[in-house]
């Protein structure tokens, strides 16, 4: 392979069902950029409502929406290892499941995990990981240096930060799962931490940084201006470095900043209403993100209850939207479309009705701001291998991958 | 083109005669004060909007008669007969029938019967949200009665319209409700609605779907003072409709009242919606073929489908 770092697709991406728990709504931290506006220490699930939403997405094996090839059992909170013993008990139960039904998910399935990372070396978590290992994708969020991360990931009732408590943590992690990637997050105080922080965690040896703005409104004039100067700062790092070789930051993608087509390329963004997510209290929702405590104006979206089942009409709107349809005309003739985002839930959030077909634009002028400087990266990482004599065949070898928010 | 707003809806009273989908759960009295009838011909004549005004079950007190009057309109529940069961037989040769689905197929036969009594007959499907695949049978039967009676009798040259069969011969396109876009409804409170159902339903403090933000269950979208204001009212054009502007049930009501209430988006259509839908539209395809059989004119050609939901077949779009 060509000495360019490739950027990972989540595992059997596309092919797999996920299904996520939303063990508790409790975390340890506040963060500040946080969604999740209705977290509490009290709604913790019953493992009477796991097993019952166990039980149903297995009885209906044969339904269209539980089909696919693969299946990606995630665990959400909150923060989920604070349910170390409820998780537990849940991958026991549907490893036994697949085996005694003979289900096709049988050796076809992923536990997945986002977590803090605050209490991985807990031993019930570490026994949890060996018990699973082969089976096991655990990301753990840390956002970059000392004050990068500890400017908005403090401690719940306390402005104390989390960093020590999780960078800890981070050579075992790596360890256990030497490809794992993590998850940054950016708001609007964060943009002149962005480059030193990448670097960081590329120094921590994390070899993908999955990073992205959050798709509330928070941005303030001139954020974008100092965004495309620290993504440039940190290009300039990456490529005279040679860090690409080793390294790679989603930031980065050769496919974004292009037109698009409303008939060749009108796909949705995201996966939501393919996914499946059940909380405390067993209700269904297309994804997390259309649950109550995710939302901050509108109510939550639920498609059902392990009792009943899902309506299937209340999944028709997720299922059959497409890019165009949500868009307005603007995003419609938008010279750079390609790689700006949306969340569906913060669509539905921020729209003027009921309705997942407005899309939110609030990440607009970032995602400009980030095609520039992605742009300066291509350009002048082509005109090093040029030089180097390397571009025919980084041309001829390198993926196009296209990776996926969610 | 696409439809613009042509009709005005004026709800009389609280109890005005439900005509469509949606049953009127209002049994309170409540008049739309003589002013506010007067502002709502004034906005329908500015808009140059067809007034079509829905009257109760009571007689109108005199003053406002010469006020009704002033204006061309139509009056249902009086020029158009609204009916909740079968008669045996019909006064008026223009009907809106308002049927539960058990009731219609109950009843095919005596529907059958009036058909050389109208010339127009609307039926209107009162509980479709509780349609099974278990009924398709006996609708679609239901429907197979109806045509045998309408084929003999265009063959006869009479020609009634119903309009979940004969419409869709002569439609090219979708030709739905379009409220909000085509019509819209003043309330006697003076707000606007996409249509009553709306109204209702925020009369009867039921969830606002239409406009989240509002603490209250309001569902209005606007008044006669301030003029209307219909938010994301792109999303009731058939172009931001992803499964009904590749559908050819162009009869189909695209009830978005329905629409919100099964499936909570306004531009989506419940599982249901769309299967009554295509048996009606298949329906009429059999009577296509009838007519062309007998030679007779019977439009453009129907096409055989194999599915009754489009959403079943999303994947081949």
């Amino acid at each position: 392979m060509f000495g360019i770092k490739e950027q990972q697709l989540d595992w059997n991406s596309g092919t797999s069902k996920t299904i996520t728990f939303i063990v508790t709504k409790d975390c340890q931290l506040a963060c500040k950029y946080c969604y999740l506006v209705g977290k509490n220490e009290k709604e913790r699930m019953p493992w009477e409502v796991a097993k019952s939403a166990i039980d149903y997405v297995l009885d209906n094996e044969n339904d269209p929406d539980f089909a696919t090839e693969g299946v990606i059992w995630d665990f959400i909170g909150g923060e989920p290892f604070l349910e170390i013993d409820l998780i537990d008990q849940i991958c026991d139960y549907i490893k036994s499941e697949l085996f005694r039904r003979n289900h096709h998910w049988f050796n076809s399935y992923r536990f997945s995990f986002s977590t803090n990372g605050i209490n991985y070396d807990n031993e019930k978590v570490q026994r949890f990981i060996e018990k699973n290992k082969t089976h096991l994708s655990i990301g753990i969020t840390i956002d970059g240096t000392r004050r990068k991360h500890d400017l908005n990931r403090v401690y719940k009732g306390t402005e104390k930060g989390s960093y020590d408590d999780v960078v800890r943590n981070i050579p075992l992690w790596l360890k256990q799962f030497p490809n794992a990637s993590t998850k940054v997050t950016i708001s609007s105080a964060d943009i002149p931490y962005i480059s030193e922080s990448v670097l960081h965690l590329f120094e921590l040896g994390i070899g993908q940084v999955n990073i992205n703005c959050v798709f509330e409104d928070v941005w303030a004039d001139g954020d974008d201006i100092l965004f495309e100067d620290q993504l440039v700062k940190l290009a300039d790092v990456i490529i005279d470095r040679s860090l690409y070789k080793e390294f790679a930051c989603s930031f980065f993608a050769e496919h974004i900043g292009k037109p698009m087509d409303c008939k060749l390329r009108n796909q949705n963004w995201c996966g939501s209403g393919k996914m499946l997510a059940v909380d405390a209290v067993g209700n269904f929702y297309p994804c997390t993100r259309f649950a109550q405590y995710s939302l901050r104006d509108k109510e939550a979206w639920i498609i059902g209850n392990i009792h009943d089942g899902i309506d299937k009409n209340k999944l028709r709107p997720f299922l059959t939207l497409d890019r165009c349809t949500q868009s307005n005309p603007e995003c419609i003739d938008c010279e750079v479309a390609e790689g700006c985002a949306w969340c569906q839930g913060e669509n539905y959030d921020a729209a003027k009705t009921h309705t997942v077909f407005q899309r939110a634009t609030a990440i607009c002028k970032m995602h400009k701001a980030r095609v520039r400087a992605n742009n300066y990266y291509w350009n002048k990482l082509y005109r090093k291998l040029e030089l180097e004599g390397k571009r025919e065949e980084f041309e001829k070898t390198h993926p196009n991958v296209k990776p996926e928010i969610c | 083109m696409k439809p613009y707003l042509q009709y005005l809806v004026i709800l009389l009273d609280d109890t005005s005669v439900a005509y469509c989908h949606a049953n009127n759960p209002l049994t309170k009295r409540n008049l739309m004060p003589i002013d506010t009838l007067k502002k709502a011909i004034l906005f329908g004549m500015k808009q140059n909007l067809m007034i079509q005004y829905v009257y109760p079950d009571y007689e109108l007190p005199a003053e406002y008669n010469e006020v009704i009057e002033s204006i061309d309109h139509v009056k249902i529940g009086k020029d158009v007969q609204v009916l909740n069961e079968v008669p045996k037989a019909v006064i008026t040769d223009n009907l809106v029938l308002r049927l539960t689905i058990a009731d219609f197929i109950a009843h095919q036969y005596d529907l059958a019967a009036l058909l050389p009594q109208v010339k127009r007959l609307n039926i209107c499907l009162t509980d479709m949200e509780s349609f099974t695949d278990a009924q398709q049978e006996n609708y679609k039967k239901a429907l197979a009665a109806l045509n045998a009676v309408l084929a003999n009798l265009y063959k006869s040259q009479q020609q009634p319209q119903v309009n979940i069969l004969t419409d869709r011969l002569t439609l090219t396109e979708m030709h739905n409700c379009e409220a909000g876009i085509g019509n819209i409804t003043v309330a006697p409170n003076g707000k606007f609605y996409l249509c009553p159902a709306f109204y209702y339903d925020e009369k009867m403090g039921i969830s606002n779907r239409m406009n989240h933000k509002a603490k209250d269950a309001s569902r209005s979208i606007g008044d006669l003072d301030n003029g209307l204001e219909i938010p994301n009212k792109h999303l009731l054009y058939l172009d931001h409709a992803p499964l009904c502007r590749i559908c050819d049930a162009y009869h189909c009501n695209r009830c978005i009242w329905l629409n919100d209430r099964l499936t909570w988006d306004s531009n989506t259509p419940s599982h249901q919606q769309c299967v009554i839908a295509h048996l009606e539209r298949n329906a009429a395809r059999d009577l296509q073929q009838q007519l062309k059989e007998a030679g007779l004119q019977a439009g453009d050609e129907i096409k055989e489908i194999n599915y009754l939901d489009p959403f079943d077949v999303k994947e081949t779009w």
